[in-house]
């Protein structure tokens, strides 16, 4: 079981940096539907000890993805709901859980649509807006906007190449125009940005999002200058359980050597930032537009009723 | 005195080869170099010891296959390849392997295991699974794959420029034993592998982290843009290319000039996509230089008259064409264990040719034994042959450390049993087809 953990977690997290946790989701969905199908058992009882196992791997992850236990409690459910006690009846019953993991792989597309739906609140006509993260949800509601036809700019703050390059093809393939800026260089185009969009990996019940390493940083920065900085986030992808502290970023060390000196060093990355909720303005979900106290409140309410606590 | 000095220089080459203590393009020049300035060999004579139809061959297609791998065509089939394994090890293991020989029938086997070996450890290792059976096999399956067709390895390609066999001969006097080494191989696989290998459709788990990594992949490789044009146009080139080697009997024209015009070809209908002098300068000129100084080294040694010596001997000790072809089988395949096989062949050219001369047209299948021996002689070891190395290190930058031992443990006994069926396949084309 440890070693499986261990699998899942790292792969979820390399998953999470490549592609996003919104695309994640429904990959691993569809990833899920598709094992089913090819699972070879002889009744639903075998198959649900086989599902409890993966629900227990996957439910302790490090760091726990939110919105993957949520669905996997949703699922969990149904299939006990719908078990029956003949053997024969195995194929009808997985069909119907795969019919289910498809309704959820629907609903998490239309969740998509209703983050994109309630990001019109926000207006961006004539706005210089500054990116960083590779969040889909934030690339979504610009292209959005820009189907609406809002007229504004983007400024992409660069960091790890690939999540760079993908904002760079998103916007370009979008026809948003936009900049690049190094991460480090804002400072100097401070008074051009009129606002700050971001996504997040999960809330945590800190409240504290857990995000793209280097976030904190340049929230805290735009924080200062009084800047507004909004978040974009799926409700589903709360972490409905008590978090301790600093759990879910991790410390990657290595070794590396100078470029032309023989001078070896030790070298830090973390895998995620964690920034408070209150350094944003508003919070764009799927279940509409909150401020910090708003978004409080929720996630309160939401963790009495689905709290996912073992 | 001047055999003598000349011998030493191709022993002291071969050495500095087999050892690596420079590059070995640089120690094939070096050796060519001193035979002619030692007064060998003439300039001119040096010139035309190299066979330019095995250089422009080789130059072709390297050309070619980098233009067609440009088009992203071979990762979209291997991703798809991932996607109809379903996540089963076992059918991960056959498909991979087979379309590794498949591959490398046709284009070269480092390019062969560059493309298909890190997919296969981020698929396998992403899985918890332990990737080194699937790397040995995409090792050995490269190397009995190369050896089917004229283009394959480089050795066969030296044969082939040496006797004028074409596509058609190395394919119709190949597919018997390669489709029952490869067959033996799977099975030998299958058996000892089989805890690593056993399907994993009972476990959701495994079954589910296995799906996940394939859809990874999918998702990586199938995002990049893929030009439909570019694909036409590298697949219809690809054909046609291949039509050209199978009907090069009917056609008349040389290997080297359908590899060379499709190479060209291809290269003037993708200018838009891709930059000519890039290809240009992916081409493996050290490879070039590395065959072109060997050819100069072995005429040095032709010259001497050792290799005539040799051929007699070897003629000398058995009129039975079956007994000679396992000595070249087998010979050829202990050497290509641990020494480059493309000196070895190179060396062994005119010592078969010598043969032939002696005991007559029976002896052709001499030629069949030594591409034999040569290509599969180097799965024996890690250091075997190009794939083997070139794979070993691709496990190693991926974390994935494969020993001498550890490979040897398995491959020798393999490839000794894939000589044995070699040996039955020659008595009974000498005896029986």
């Amino acid at each position: 079981m440890k070693a499986q953990i261990e699998l899942y977690s790292n792969l979820l997290r390399e998953l999470e940096m490549d592609i996003g946790t919104r695309d994640l989701t429904e990959l691993f969905l569809e990833a899920l539907a598709l094992s089913i199908k090819n699972l070879k058992v002889n009744s639903p009882e075998a198959f649900l000890e086989q599902f409890r196992g993966l629900y227990e791997v996957v439910s302790n992850t490090e760091p726990k993805f939110g919105i993957l236990n949520y669905q996997f409690a949703r699922l969990a459910n149904y299939s006990q709901d719908v078990v029956c006690k003949d053997k024969k009846c195995v194929k009808k019953w997985k069909h119907m859980v795969i019919k289910r993991l498809e309704q959820m792989i629907r609903e998490e597309r239309d969740k998509k649509v209703n983050i994109v739906k309630n990001a019109e609140k926000i207006e961006v006509d004539g706005k210089t807006i500054l990116i960083h993260d590779h969040s889909h949800t934030v690339q979504d509601a610009l292209v959005h906007y820009k189907n609406m036809g809002k007229k504004f700019k983007v400024i992409i703050a660069e960091q790890n190449f690939n999540k760079t390059h993908d904002n760079i093809e998103r916007m370009h393939d979008a026809g948003i125009p936009f900049q690049v800026i190094p991460s480090y260089m804002l400072s100097h185009v401070h008074d051009q940005i009129d606002m700050v969009f971001f996504g997040a990996v999960t809330l945590k019940s800190t409240m504290n999002f857990v995000m793209s390493p280097g976030t904190h940083g340049i929230i805290s920065e735009f924080h200062v200058i009084d800047v507004p900085v909004y978040m974009f986030i799926d409700t589903a992808k709360f972490s409905l359980w008590k978090s301790k502290k600093k759990v879910g970023v991790f410390m990657h060390k290595h070794e590396r050597t100078h470029y032309n000196k023989p001078i070896t060093y030790e070298r830090i990355k973390y895998s995620h930032d964690r920034v408070p909720h209150k350094l944003f303005k508003k919070i764009v979900t799927n279940e509409g537009v909150f401020t910090p106290v708003a978004l409080k409140k929720l996630f309160d309410e939401k963790m009495k009723k689905y709290s996912f606590e073992k | 005195m001047l055999t003598y000095i000349t011998f030493g220089i191709f022993i002291l080459a071969f050495v500095l080869i087999v050892f690596e203590v420079f590059d070995k393009s640089l120690i094939a020049l070096s050796g060519a170099l001193l035979m002619v300035l030692l007064n060998v060999l003439t300039p001119e004579e040096a010139i035309e010891a190299i066979e330019f139809e095995t250089i422009l061959l080789l130059l072709g297609m390297m050309v070619l296959v980098n233009i067609s791998a440009k088009s992203g065509i071979f990762e979209w089939l291997n991703v798809k390849i991932a996607a109809l394994t379903k996540g089963n090890p076992l059918a991960i293991f056959l498909l991979f392997s087979f379309v590794t020989a498949l591959f490398s029938a046709f284009l070269d086997n480092v390019t062969t295991v560059i493309l298909i070996v890190p997919l296969t450890i981020v698929l396998v290792k992403g899985m918890g699974k332990d990737p080194k059976p699937y790397i040995f096999g995409e090792i050995i399956f490269s190397n009995i794959g190369g050896a089917l067709t004229l283009i394959g390895d480089p050795p066969n390609i030296i044969i082939g420029g040496a006797t004028g066999y074409n596509f058609l001969d190395f394919l119709m006097n190949l597919w018997m034993p390669i489709l029952g080494s490869m067959i033996f191989t799977a099975l030998v696989f299958v058996l000892v592998y089989w805890k690593k290998l056993r399907p994993i459709s009972d476990n959701l788990s495994e079954l589910c982290v296995a799906n996940v990594i394939i859809k990874k992949l999918r998702y990586k490789f199938l995002n990049t843009v893929l030009h439909k044009d570019f694909i036409i146009t590298v697949l219809s080139i690809l054909v046609l290319t291949l039509t050209g080697f199978v009907l090069q009997g009917v056609l008349g024209i040389p290997t080297y000039v359908i590899a060379f015009a499709a190479a060209v070809l291809l290269a003037i209908l993708t200018t838009r996509r891709v930059k000519v002098h890039e290809s240009f300068e992916s081409v493996e000129w050290t490879t070039l230089f590395f065959f072109s100084g060997l050819f100069i080294m072995v005429a040095g040694v032709e010259q001497t008259g050792i290799l005539e010596q040799l051929s007699h001997f070897v003629a000398g000790t058995t009129t039975n064409i079956f007994y000679l072809a396992l000595i070249v089988l087998w010979v050829s395949g202990l050497a290509s264990m641990i020494l480059d096989n493309i000196p070895f062949v190179t060396v062994m050219i005119p010592v078969i040719m010598g043969i032939q001369t002696q005991l007559g047209p029976e002896a052709a299948v001499l030629w069949w034994a030594l591409s034999l021996g040569a290509c599969l002689g180097g799965n024996g070891t890690l250091i075997g042959a190009s794939a083997n190395v070139v794979s070993a290190d691709l496990a190693k930058k991926s974390g994935v450390r494969i020993s001498f031992l550890e490979y040897m443990k398995f491959s020798l006994p393999l490839t000794l049993g894939v000589l044995v069926i070699c040996s039955a396949y020659l008595f009974l084309k000498i005896n029986v087809l």
